[in-house]
């Protein structure tokens, strides 16, 4: 049998990293919608013939999980009629776990007519033919969600298919952006086609398969150390969603963790079962999620590879939102998701002390403008918005940062949203007063303000008021967000959640994110960080004196006598 | 008679490298001397008048400049105040709110060059296309000129929201604070980087304003301290980041294009020694006494890029790719926590490190060598400096005491861990991108590369190292390699099937002409005088663009729209020849030829007697022969372990490796059992 030695095992393993990033950086560069080339809502990897994941870039970490069980549905519909130059799409929330509006392609790779892999690029399409254009906020059921597609050839042996590409436009209310959007996806597998082709000929496709069971080899040992190595014990967290999206009541998400020995178990059991909203998830995003929580609290620094996660294991109950099956709606699957990985981080924080971190302000909090007049031109502005991050043991949280499940995405530029669309930035700041007070603070939330120039419509959805971001250890709560809507007339509205409606020109949407959970007793905290955090306007002299127990003087010093000693 | 000189400075932060080409002869000389931050020019000077004599007279001069780039590294640039349009206060700490590391949970933004309570808000807004929405109210500024005195700003960043479209509330900003702060530097976006995206432009125009007065005082200093020693026109020339050179003049006026202007000339020094070699693919690594800088020369062309980031912060300018690293000859060694650690801060020259009784008493990587045998402590720097080796030995006794390691072991700790640093940067550049280091030959200079090159090679399994002429001075060779160059660019947006020919050819004219008087402002004549041409492209509805360059000649509109869409193919595999293409900016190199002699080798001295020391390898001292590179003829071979002196730096060969004379004087180093 071929073997790799340990220099060429390294060159692969950083090769398919690599790789994963070139793809990556060539989907983003020739996709035409800003949601994939500025938000970064995208994910790209390469994996061996049996779709075990070796590398991945991803501008979305929630998608770390979930783009390898795509290739074992294309196998599985199938089978051998799989070819060179074939892509497959598919975009199916019970398959693949997101929402419709992921859609991955796949590509098989060959070298001298062997299979020797695939790629894949999933990338988020604005718009997929839904009740709503761009994303819906009230479906009940996945066949108001849009198009739904199970493995599909789409390019057969380097040829489009017609018929594929003609249905495509017929579903979507934005034919050209989506079929631009597509052919980057199909760019980013053809560069990762290329890429390994130039490898293959070099070390040939043998010693390629047998590095790639080193590092797979690799990743399993050093996930049953760093297991091995955590406090034994079993450790239970809950907290609520504000509603499900159509419904006002709260939502319970509960999760039980428990370490003993190299194995780690999640148990949902207690989390709500399935919901009429869209909050409900596929089983195998809900696994992706757990995967990713798992990774920010186990060496986080080193790559994920097909033999990383075997150390855990999920008890998923069959009435569960979590495990979604028809006709659940998935849309805003990604909610309840951001609540279950700060309950996990908790869990775990208690059992490794040393990277335990609060809360952070959990969700994507997304703010979307569009217009479908076709007289006037179509456009679609949509992104989510940071916000603060839990404190640490040792250290603030940081302030203005996207939210967990997502990752790479960036703000929308001022100069770049107000050139493309009719909507101008009036404010981007941070949210003084919105972190959590502790000896390590959370971070802060932002503020912004946008005004409509034209008539449009607008879409909100904002979460997590009913469980904002906690503290740990003494530390206080961030604030929650919130979201002021001012009519041109000066009627005025706060609602956290608004399903697309017409907004004219000269309404202003202001929305606030929340900051995160506290680390310790904010009396500890240092009297010259609290007077710093003053002086930059992150903390009001009132907030000052009442969560920190600083007077803060006029000329921003502090007053030590009239001050809580520590 | 007096002889003329093309001669070339690379002023680092521990020495200053000088090489002299005989315009007659083409023959290159190079020595080196201690750096004199306080004066630079001091070290310039001394260095000249030592290898040219009263006589030499300098026919060009151009010199590279690292007093940016350190200043950057080691956090040390002017104190900025940052100009934000109200409501827009916190861009520049908000960043890109992205996280750098998406599975960590525990990542921080990169620091900022300035901080939130040094940032001022101005009233004022522009729409996209630069309409003006209400007037900028100048009367905020008021707050900053109060400030300044009590806070000693020295530089103030203005960067105001779509100024690339329309500066007028830039400049009304910058003439209302130049009024009232004479002696401040003040830096507008517009100028800096007119380009979209404002976290961008601030992080570039507030790199600027960390770097102006640090660079326009060195800048002011050198030319005055020159005085009659430049050549006759008076011209001082500085190496641009783009790997060309533009006058000192022209530096003042954008002293971030300095940033790179020390490690630039080693890439352009690669790009003529792979022309010289006939290899194409190196790795080009500078180790001297701060940092360590590596860049790729890929089928005999530099890698390039159109944004830099440093320090984790971006910036909008068009560099030669060179990553940097704090390690370095000058790097001191320290204890944290238990662990030892080297670099990244430097002794630099002052105190430098201990071994040169400047005043140092942290031990240095420089210590380290002399320690192991690996410097010449009576012959250094070409007998110029004479060398402590037992306050370098006591010192790091001192700092092994925690370990129970003696002076040696401490030694080759030192050593060890800045192979490893340098090999991950390596790595980093190369594996890491896919690309096997074992394809490249390593091309090591600097003063303190071509001790490290075959540990480096080793470790990195590279079969070949090539140790040029003049290494310690490389950079500074490189620098007499190029042409002056000026970057040129309008944006000019419109769909490509709607444009006139007509139209964009006059724009290149006007960029052109933009060119011909820069050039002729310094002196370059109308037949050394060349332009490249090139247009951003992108499919409609793209954001980013391909830069594709045209040939000469006029403008064939169908064959530019066909290489746009092969340049699409190539870069990604797939094209879309029936959509419309859209035009957004034109960019236009001006180049003023240099004239310059073809290089001849160095000249041979004869060897003298045969010398010997003993060297530590692998914790044992060995007898080690000491060999003149200059006595090497060409196509002779020597077997390590030897010591290979020049003037400008040390060989070390290990036992097992050979180094043989090339064409043009270069030097290659090779393992036996890999050769």
């Amino acid at each position: 049998m071929t073997t790799a030695d340990p220099i060429t095992t390294e060159v692969v393993r950083n090769f398919v990293i690599s790789c994963a990033e070139d793809m990556n950086a060539s989907l983003w560069r020739s996709a035409h919608s800003a949601i994939i080339y500025e938000g970064k809502d995208s994910a790209v990897a390469l994996m061996d013939e049996n779709g075990n994941m070796l590398g991945q870039s991803t501008g979305v970490p929630l998608f770390i999980g979930a783009i390898d069980v795509c290739v074992r549905h294309v196998k599985a519909y199938y089978e051998d009629d799989i070819h060179e130059g074939d892509v497959f799409i598919m975009n199916d929330s019970y398959m693949q776990g997101t929402h419709l509006h992921d859609v991955t392609a796949i590509g098989p790779i060959f070298h001298e007519g062997d299979l020797v892999g695939f790629g894949a690029a999933r990338a988020h399409w604005n718009d997929i033919g839904a009740m709503d254009p761009g994303s819906t906020m009230s479906s009940t059921n996945i066949y108001q969600e849009g198009l739904r597609l199970g493995p599909t050839r789409i390019v057969s042996r380097g040829k489009p298919v017609r018929e594929w590409y003609d249905h495509l436009k017929l579903n979507t209310r934005l034919e050209g952006a989506t079929i631009g959007d597509l052919g980057a996806q199909i760019a980013a597998i053809r560069t990762g086609e290329r890429r390994l082709g130039q490898l293959l000929s070099k070390i040939g496709a043998d010693t390629y398969r047998a590095a790639c069971q080193n590092i797979f080899e690799q990743a399993r040992q050093l996930d049953r150390e760093a297991i091995a190595a955590i406090q034994d014990g079993t450790w239970s967290r809950e907290g609520y969603l504000d509603n499900d999206g159509v419904g006002t009541d709260p939502v319970k998400v509960a999760l039980t963790l428990t370490v003993k020995g190299e194995e780690l178990i999640v148990d949902l059991t207690g989390t709500s079962g399935p919901v009429a909203g869209s909050v409900n998830c596929g089983a195998s995003q809900t696994e992706s999620l757990l995967r990713l929580a798992y990774k920010t609290m186990i060496s986080p620094e080193r790559a994920i590879t097909g033999g990383s996660f075997e150390t855990m294991s999920v008890i998923l109950p069959d009435e569960c939102m979590f495990n979604a099956g028809e006709p659940a709606a998935c849309e805003w699957y990604f909610t309840g998701l951001g609540l279950l990985a700060d309950l996990f981080i908790s869990c775990l924080s208690e059992a490794m002390p040393e990277r335990s971190t609060a809360a952070h302000y959990g969700d994507s909090m997304v703010v979307g403008f569009f217009s479908v007049d076709p007289k006037r031109g179509q456009w679609i502005s949509i992104e989510p918005t940071a916000g603060g991050w839990g404190g640490r043991a040792d250290s603030d949280g940081e302030s203005a940062l996207i939210n967990l499940v997502n990752g790479g995405f960036r703000n929308i530029p001022a100069e770049v949203m107000e050139t493309k669309f009719p909507v101008r930035l009036e404010e981007f700041a941070m949210r003084p007063d919105s972190a959590g007070p502790g000896r390590n603070r959370g971070g802060l939330g932002v503020i912004r303000r946008y005004r409509m120039l034209e008539d449009c419509y607008g879409a909100i959805w904002f979460e997590r008021s009913r469980t904002p971001a906690w503290g740990l250890n003494g530390g206080g709560e961030g604030k929650g967000p919130e979201v002021s809507i001012t009519f041109p007339d000066g009627e005025a509205e706060t609602p956290l959640k608004m399903r697309a409606r017409a907004l004219p020109a000269g309404t202003v949407v202001e929305t606030k994110t929340g900051g995160g959970g506290g680390n310790g007793n904010p009396m500890e905290r240092a009297f010259d960080k609290v007077a710093r955090d003053v002086r930059r306007g992150l903390v009001s002299r009132e907030a000052a004196k009442a969560d920190y127990g600083v007077v803060i003087a006029d000329d921003g010093t502090v007053d030590m006598a009239a001050s809580v000693a520590r | 008679m007096t002889k003329k000189y093309r001669v070339s400075a690379d002023i680092g932060g521990t020495f200053t490298d000088i090489v002299y080409q005989d315009v007659s002869t083409g023959r290159c000389g190079a020595t080196k001397v201690l750096s004199t931050p306080d004066n630079p020019a001091l070290a310039v000077l001394k260095g000249i008048d030592e290898v040219l004599g009263e006589d030499g007279e300098l026919a060009f001069f151009v010199h590279g400049t690292t007093v940016g780039l350190n200043a950057l590294l080691t956090r040390r640039g002017s104190k900025v105040a940052l100009v934000t349009n109200e409501n827009f206060r916190d861009i520049y700490t908000i960043q890109g709110n992205d996280r750098g590391e998406i599975f960590s949970i525990q990542w921080n933004k990169p620091e900022p060059l300035t901080a939130l309570e040094h940032t001022y808000t101005v009233g004022g807004r522009l729409a996209a296309d630069g309409a003006e929405l209400s007037p900028v109210r100048l009367s905020d500024l008021d707050a900053l000129v109060t400030a300044c005195a009590r806070e000693n700003y020295e530089a103030i960043a203005v960067s105001l929201l779509f100024s690339f479209n329309n500066p007028a509330h830039e400049q009304a900003v910058g003439a209302y604070l130049k009024e009232r702060l004479p002696d401040v530097q003040i830096v507008l976006s517009h100028q800096v980087s007119p380009e979209w995206r404002e976290f961008e432009h601030t992080s570039t125009t507030v790199t600027d304003a960390y770097l102006a007065p640090v660079v326009r005082k060195y800048i002011a200093t050198l030319q005055r301290e020159m005085g009659d020693r430049l050549p006759e026109d008076g011209t001082l020339h500085v190496m641009e980041s783009n790997g060309g050179v533009m006058t000192a003049a022209t530096a003042s006026e954008t002293p971030l294009q300095t940033l790179l202007s020390g490690p630039v000339g080693g890439a352009i020094g690669g790009k003529a020694l792979s022309a010289a070699t006939g290899r194409g693919n190196l790795i080009c690594v500078d180790m001297g006494g701060t940092s360590f800088d590596a860049s790729l020369v890929i089928d005999g062309l530099p890698s390039t890029s159109n944004e830099a980031k440093l320090e984790g912060l971006p910036i909008q300018m068009s560099v030669v790719d060179i990553h940097v690293i704090g390690a370095g000859g000058g790097s001191i060694a320290w204890t944290e926590a238990g662990a030892l650690r080297v670099g990244p801060q430097s002794a630099g020259s002052k105190p430098g490190p201990v071994c040169y009784g400047l005043g140092g008493t942290e031990p240095v990587v420089s210590d380290a060598n002399l320690v192991l045998g690996r410097l010449d402590g009576a012959n250094f720097s070409g007998g110029e400096m004479t060398l402590d080796r037992d306050a370098a030995a006591d010192a790091l006794a001192l700092l092994g005491q925690g370990f129970g390691m003696n002076a040696e072991d401490m030694a080759q700790g030192v050593i060890d861990i800045v192979n490893a640093k340098m090999a991950d940067a390596i790595r980093t550049i190369t594996i890491q991108r896919g690309i096997d280091p074992r394809d490249f030959s390593l091309v090591a200079f600097g003063g303190a590369g071509p001790a490290q090159a075959a540990a480096l090679a080793e470790e990195l399994e590279i079969g070949e190292v090539i140790i040029p002429v003049h290494p310690g001075a490389f950079s500074a060779w490189g620098m007499l390699q190029t042409d002056v160059r000026h970057d040129f660019k309008e944006t000019l947006y419109s769909f490509w099937d709607q444009i006139e020919v007509a139209t964009i050819e006059e724009a290149f004219e006007r960029l052109a002409e933009k060119g011909r008087s820069f050039l002729s402002d310094e002196g370059i004549g109308g037949d050394r005088i060349g332009f490249e041409r090139a247009i951003d492209f992108r499919y409609y509805g793209q954001e980013y663009v391909l830069t594709i360059p045209l040939p000469d000649g006029p403008i064939d509109m169908d064959a530019v729209r066909a290489d746009f869409d092969a340049a699409y193919e190539r870069q990604y595999g797939h094209s879309s020849p029936e959509n419309r293409v859209e035009m957004a900016n034109i960019r236009l190199a001006a180049l003023g030829r240099l004239d310059r002699p073809d290089n001849a080798p160095p000249e041979r001295a004869e060897a003298r007697p045969a010398r010997e020391r003993p060297v530590w390898f692998a914790g044992t001292p060995k007898p080690t022969a000491i060999i003149d590179r200059n006595s090497i003829a060409e196509g002779d071979s020597v077997h390590g372990p030897a010591i290979i002196e020049e003037v400008t730096s040390t060989t070390l060969l290990p036992p097992g490796w050979t180094a043989r004379l090339i064409d043009g004087g270069h030097m290659t180093l090779t393992k036996e059992a890999m050769a």
